[in-house]
């Protein structure tokens, strides 16, 4: 009897298991959209959806198609009108006059009012008394309502650059859940999200401007940098934005496009300007006499990528001085003479600490490590997490020198310049130089545009000239694209515009 | 009664333990979450308005009790990063683990019982002697290179499946279990390799006992004596290697779930400990020591089914 049942069990066990298995041979690609596109990206947005309280960059770039401000950016860094439709800024520019859209709605249907914007631009700057978002905000003195179209802000001390923050997104004050639920104006809509899988957005079809061409969008999460490739060559994913250069290399020859920008970060070896030996400037510079940017680029990414000589990239033109790569170009020998000045004639060792998730700044380090050791100079490299990374490096400044790259949250070159203040609150490297923070504060608080510019380029020369930081270069990004889609344009900032991707054999509607 | 009376109170204070280790770790490792949900954007200010508001400046035990008694209301909390409610995060989640876990199970088992018997019974064999090389190299597989394996060939060079094509089981469920197949037999694998030889030595060292021998002398024949003498105290140690192997896939699917990209609770735990997102970290790891001793509850009883003389007190 017993053996009947054993048998009847392990039959029972094998056609459910066969049943399955045969499952599986018929399962893929039945629910293919054609109106849809997947995304993947490397990390799920393990943030706030609230526009004002996300500060992850893949959040912003994927919040980027469903929120706008009053203004926002375009693909040449330019501001153009959204929610407003038209603005005038005062002479003395302390105070901004933005005339709203007609016809504007919220993805929930309601009409955007001067209420909303009002309520949206308190919240960033917190104005009833909690801790603006970002600095910048705190220069807003009031928010007024003019009248049902016209919403007037007055800023504390002038500001010619205060029109990028005001792509800052304008949300209703109706909405009770902005964690959870987010609704903005932009020509996609939230649909649902479920964490480390997806993030689905639909095109809105009352958005006032161009339409969106395709109808759903999926951001799929791939956190194993491994199963990259294969989800592309598998065709689960259409699109991938931020490739390192070898997986870009193994696409080739398939169904996709391989696009090349920048990332527009400015990548270097960050040294922390307080800490021995970094205080001295001479080992500052002999540092950045010891490097060859050329070869970096070479062993990273197969010498794809553009040089930089400060904390500016090139996609900020108007700002950007190309001569300032010339500053130190390797040397040897110069490099050893100013150790040996500094007292350190026989090099020193210090620990260099990268944050583990981001590959190019890995193998940069390494390379890195491998020129110092010319001049004497050992690098111990300490990967950290990403968080660790956060808490130590950039919050404590506990560490004597870092690779990272950084951004710029606006289209300003303040977003890349203020930092390096002595008493900024995000100057995690502790540069300080009185001439750097008088030069900073005129170009502040100059109204006078070529004089501005000026200022901010003097700024960017004291960062080379004191070598606050060992610059290398703005990394390349690679974008695969399905060939069946059309459209990806590269921002200056760190965002995908989803709406005007197209399909190729339906680009002429 | 009295059984189930101790098994709830042990299953308390293991939770207990297990859950005040995990915030003692989170107050040892660095990284603090309110840096790390503010990101390069952090102020000392936001910070500590943030922290504030977290209540992470309250003492650890204070912060310990509060979560108990939170849990106890059924309120795991709300997740850090995420500020969603982590009970509705991992109820989401729950289903693709227990799946995964239970086709790994059933198809290990479906291997092993079978192949164990067959191996037993023929032991010395040509088939045996091959069946225990392909079982050393299978158990040599760490599950996560067999999984890279399996996407390769079936999925990129067979294409039964699409790497990556994770659906879910509240869009299609059976494309869910379909996809759910082959990183469940990556899982299954090595743990049926163990199986297999478990067994084997298992019937092997039964077949020596002084009561086979009895069995064969009153005249059994040996399939009878195979399946009802032999097989059934062969399956006792088994079996125990079986329930630790099912807790053990739990944990084994953390890693396959990144390997196949399936959003499970491995997924989740992984990346809220990288976030310092506590309040999931607690609930997945309550939710994972409830499953292991639910588990060896299950093994108690499948001990007491098979061997009557085993009494579960």
């Amino acid at each position: 009897m017993k053996t009947k049942v054993l048998k009847t069990v392990l039959l029972a066990l094998v056609c459910s298991t066969l049943t399955i298995a045969l499952g599986a041979c018929s399962g893929d690609k039945a629910s293919e959209n054609s109106s849809q596109i997947t995304i993947g990206i490397p990390q799920d947005l393990e943030d706030s959806l609230d526009p004002h309280k996300s500060v992850a960059a893949g959040t912003k770039e994927v919040l980027f198609n469903v929120f706008e401000g009053l203004v926002k950016p375009d693909s040449n860094g330019d501001f153009i009108p959204a929610v407003a439709e038209s603005y005038d800024i005062s002479e003395d520019a302390k105070t901004y006059t933005f005339s709203l859209r007609e016809g504007v709605t919220f993805h929930d249907g309601s009409q955007v009012t001067a209420e909303d914007v009002k309520y949206s631009i308190d919240r960033c700057a917190g104005t009833d008394g909690s801790a603006p978002l970002i600095e910048a905000y705190s220069n807003i003195d009031s928010v007024n309502i003019k009248d049902e179209k016209t919403v007037e802000i007055v800023l504390k001390e002038p500001d010619t650059e205060f029109l990028a923050y005001m792509t800052t997104a304008i949300i209703p004050e109706s909405n009770e859940n902005p964690d959870t639920n987010p609704i903005g104006t932009g020509p996609y809509k939230y649909v649902s999200r479920s964490p480390q899988e997806n993030i689905i957005l639909e095109k809105y079809d009352g958005y006032w401007g161009t339409p969106a061409n395709i109808e759903r969008v999926v951001y799929r999460i791939i956190a194993n940098a491994d199963s990259i490739v294969m989800n592309l060559l598998g065709g689960s994913v259409d699109m991938f934005v931020r490739l390192t250069d070898a997986q870009a290399k193994e696409l080739e020859g398939s169904d996709f496009n391989i696009l090349e920008g920048t990332m527009n970060l400015v990548q270097a070896v960050y040294l922390n300007n307080a800490k021995e030996p970094f205080n001295d400037v001479r080992v500052r510079q002999a540092l950045s006499y010891a490097i060859d940017r050329t070869q970096i680029m070479e062993m990273v990414s197969d010498g794809k990528g553009t040089e930089v000589g400060s904390s500016m990239f090139p996609a900020f033109d108007k700002y950007y001085m190309e001569e300032l790569n010339d500053v130190y170009s390797q040397d040897f020998e110069k490099a050893k003479e100013l150790l040996a000045e500094a007292g350190y004639p026989d090099g020193f060792s210090f620990t260099l600490t990268v944050p583990s998730n981001y590959q190019q700044h890995v193998d940069t380090a390494q390379v890195v490590a491998e020129q110092l050791k010319n001049i004497g100079v050992t690098a111990n490299i300490n990967l950290v997490e990403w968080d660790s990374w956060l808490s130590d490096v950039y919050a404590d400044r506990n560490f004597e020198a870092t690779i990272v790259g950084i951004d710029a949250s606006t289209m300003t070159a303040s977003a890349m310049l203020e930092r390096f203040q002595t008493d900024a609150s995000r100057n995690f490297i502790n540069f300080s130089s009185s001439a750097y923070d008088e030069a900073f504060r005129k170009a502040k608080a100059s109204v006078d545009d070529e004089e501005k510019t000026a200022y901010y380029k003097e700024c960017e020369t004291i960062l080379a000239e004191e070598a606050a930081n060992v610059y290398i270069q703005d990394l390349p990004q690679f974008v695969a694209l399905n060939k069946k889609f059309g459209g990806y344009e590269f921002y200056p900032l760190y965002v995908q515009d989803i709406a005007k991707l197209y399909f190729v054999d339906e680009n002429n509607e | 009664m009295k059984y189930f009376g101790k098994k709830l109170i042990a299953m308390a204070v293991t939770i207990l333990v297990v859950s005040f280790l995990v915030f003692l770790a989170f107050a040892v490792i660095p990284g603090d979450p309110a840096i790390s949900m503010l990101g390069t954007e952090a102020t000392p200010e936001r910070v500590a308005a943030l922290r504030e508001e977290m209540g992470l400046n309250q003492p650890l035990l204070v912060r310990y009790f509060s979560w108990v008694a939170g849990v106890l209301h059924g309120d795991f909390g709300t997740s850090y990063s995420y500020q969603m409610s982590v009970t509705e995060m991992i109820g989401d989640k729950i289903p693709v683990t227990l799946m995964l876990t239970l086709l790994s199970f059933l198809i290990m088992l479906v291997i092993s019982i079978p192949l164990g018997i067959f191996t037993a019974r023929h032991e010395g064999g040509k088939a045996d002697r091959f069946i225990y090389i392909v079982n050393q190299i299978i158990m040599a597989i760490p599950p996560f290179f067999s999984g890279i394996l399996i996407t390769l060939l079936f999925g990129i060079i067979l294409r039964w499946f699409t790497p990556g094509g994770y659906v879910s089981y509240d869009v299609n469920f059976g494309q869910f279990v379909a996809y759910l197949f082959f990183p469940a037999l990556a899982i299954a694998l090595p743990k049926a390799a163990m199986a297999v030889k478990l067994l084997r030595t298992s019937v092997a060292s039964q077949v020596k006992m002084d009561y086979t021998r009895t069995a064969y002398s009153r005249g059994n024949t040996t399939k009878d004596v195979f399946y009802r003498h032999i097989l059934k105290n062969a399956l006792i140690p088994v079996i125990t290697f079986l329930g630790m192997t099912l807790a053990d896939m739990v944990a084994g699917s953390i890693i396959i779930e990144q390997v196949f990209n399936v959003p499970g609770l491995g997924r989740i735990l992984l990346t809220s400990i990288q976030n310092r997102d506590y309040p999931v970290v607690q609930a997945i790891i309550v939710c994972i020591a409830f499953l292991v001793i639910f588990v060896n509850f299950l093994v108690d009883i499948a001990y007491r089914a098979i061997d009557p003389r085993i009494t579960l007190d």
